[in-house]
């Protein structure tokens, strides 16, 4: 028979896997819409991030309550204490993602500078990133969370190639300085989306372990 | 919500001292109500006005009403052991009677008239179920309960209140003397409870009062001086007094 205070446990973490859904979609969908330039998805992503918003209120809020009325110790204390966390580090990528779409809308009507290659790949690692960062949460998985770690470093190699390639297009072309610009900017909101999965990931380990695995590199 | 009691402007003296002032305030339907606040501040007091137990204390008396469905129980010619029935009691020392565990259950039924056999023991063997204390007992029905463990028997003491399905639970300070795991079972059954009964608990842990309650009432020296859902007092109380108390400022 579980108690109370696993049903309450099981519940909040549920809310954060389901929110945390949403932000996937908000990463795929804000990237395809760039892809395809697709306004209407756009907007769409842009709608879906007051839920996001709302998520985060509403798992605050369950978490103030479960610390307050179940007061959780050691490994339950973590994990409420992780999804505290990880519920700030879910809406900023509902954020970022917000903001790509926002690229979309921008450019609306405008020649591609180029095929999007780069971008969506950065897209696609972040999307399992966060995926795994998650499972590792759900099956206790501390070497998985340590390979989304790892990841990161691949999403800052891509930053930087785009960075590289969209200067390149700048210094030949001045006309194509505002796309490129706008490029950067996305390029730069899937970075810092892979910061955020990395941070997940840490507190997967700090919820699994106990041990505080930021800041060692 | 429900009002399931209401409690109006209750004075309660012993001699010409007024251990409670004044107090009002409601208690909803299939919520737990917990009371909490420092010795002698007349938590206890309170409580035992709800089912008149403070009646057989010489030299006492009430002023204002206490209402359960609407209806003053202090009025004169109401019922009181019609009252008693309806709400039950736990106290903060388990009381099983000198008696078999089955015979703990099935007294409170045989003096309430229910003679059949068969009606009884299903009683039993609900109110045991509902208490979590079936699979522990079944087996020794017929043994004293005096050799229970203290949490068993408190527990058995729940199973005892509520096989003349009280409408109404008090509870005084039930889990005091138990050890913590006893503590997290008799905290898990009030929780369970609620949703077939008003539950009314007196506790001296605050952290108790947030973990199994819905409403917390705050009383300092006879007066009740903030009451509201458990959430708010232990996250945002309303009256400064109400948080030097559960931080620990003062009591």
């Amino acid at each position: 028979m579980s108690t109370h205070l696993e049903n309450d446990l099981e519940n909040v973490k549920l809310k954060m896997f389901e929110m945390a859904d949403m932000a996937i979609d908000a990463i795929r969908m804000s990237v395809e819409s760039l892809k395809k330039s697709d306004v209407a998805t756009a907007e769409q992503v842009i709608q879906n991030d007051t839920y996001l918003d709302k998520m985060e209120i509403m798992i605050d809020d369950a978490c103030i309550k479960l610390l307050v009325t179940r007061q959780p110790a050691a490994g339950d204390l973590r994990l409420v204490l992780a999804v505290l966390k990880i519920n700030t580090d879910l809406e900023r990528i509902g954020d970022l993602a917000t903001n790509i779409a926002k690229e979309t809308i921008r450019c609306d009507g405008r020649t591609p500078l180029k095929p999007l290659v780069d971008i969506p790949r950065m897209g696609g690692i972040c999307i399992e990133m966060l995926k795994d960062a998650l499972q590792a949460i759900s099956t206790r998985d501390v070497a998985r969370a340590q390979r989304v770690i790892e990841t990161d470093t691949e999403i800052d190699y891509l930053n930087m190639q785009i960075y590289r390639e969209l200067f390149s297009y700048m210094a030949e072309n001045p006309h194509t300085i505002t796309q490129a610009m706008g490029l950067i900017m996305v390029s730069k909101a899937l970075e810092r989306i892979g910061d955020h999965a990395t941070n997940i990931a840490e507190r997967a380990i700090y919820y699994i372990q106990g041990e505080d695995v930021r800041h060692q590199l | 919500m429900e009002e399931k009691i209401k409690v109006n402007a209750l004075t309660f003296y012993y001699n010409t001292k007024a251990a409670i002032c004044g107090i009002t305030l409601p208690m909803y339907k299939n919520t737990v109500t917990a009371l909490i606040g420092p010795s002698g501040c007349g938590k206890s007091t309170f409580i035992r006005c709800i089912n008149r137990m403070n009646d057989i204390i010489p030299n006492t008396s009430v002023d204002g009403e206490i209402l359960i469905d609407g209806v003053n129980i202090y009025e004169p010619r109401y019922d009181v052991t019609g009252l008693r029935r309806r709400v039950g009691m736990v106290f903060q020392k388990s009381n099983p009677f000198p008696k078999s565990i089955f015979e703990n259950i099935a007294y409170g039924l045989k003096i309430n008239g229910v003679r059949n056999r068969y009606d009884i023991e299903g009683i039993v063997e609900n109110s045991l179920k509902s208490t979590a204390l079936w699979d522990e007992v079944k087996d020794r029905l017929n043994e004293s309960a005096l050799g229970l463990s203290g949490g068993q028997q408190q527990r058995l003491c729940i199973a005892r209140t509520i096989a003349v399905q009280p409408e109404i639970i008090l509870m005084d300070e039930p889990a005091s003397a138990l050890d913590p795991i006893s503590t997290m079972k008799i905290e898990e059954l009030i929780q369970d409870l609620k949703h077939n009964y008003t539950i009314v608990i007196v506790t001296h842990n605050m952290q108790q009062a947030a973990r199994v309650s819905d409403y917390t009432a705050f009383f300092y020296m006879g007066e009740l001086i903030e009451l509201n859902k458990t959430e708010t007092i232990f996250t945002k109380p309303e009256k400064k007094m109400t948080e030097n108390y559960i931080t620990g400022k003062f009591g």
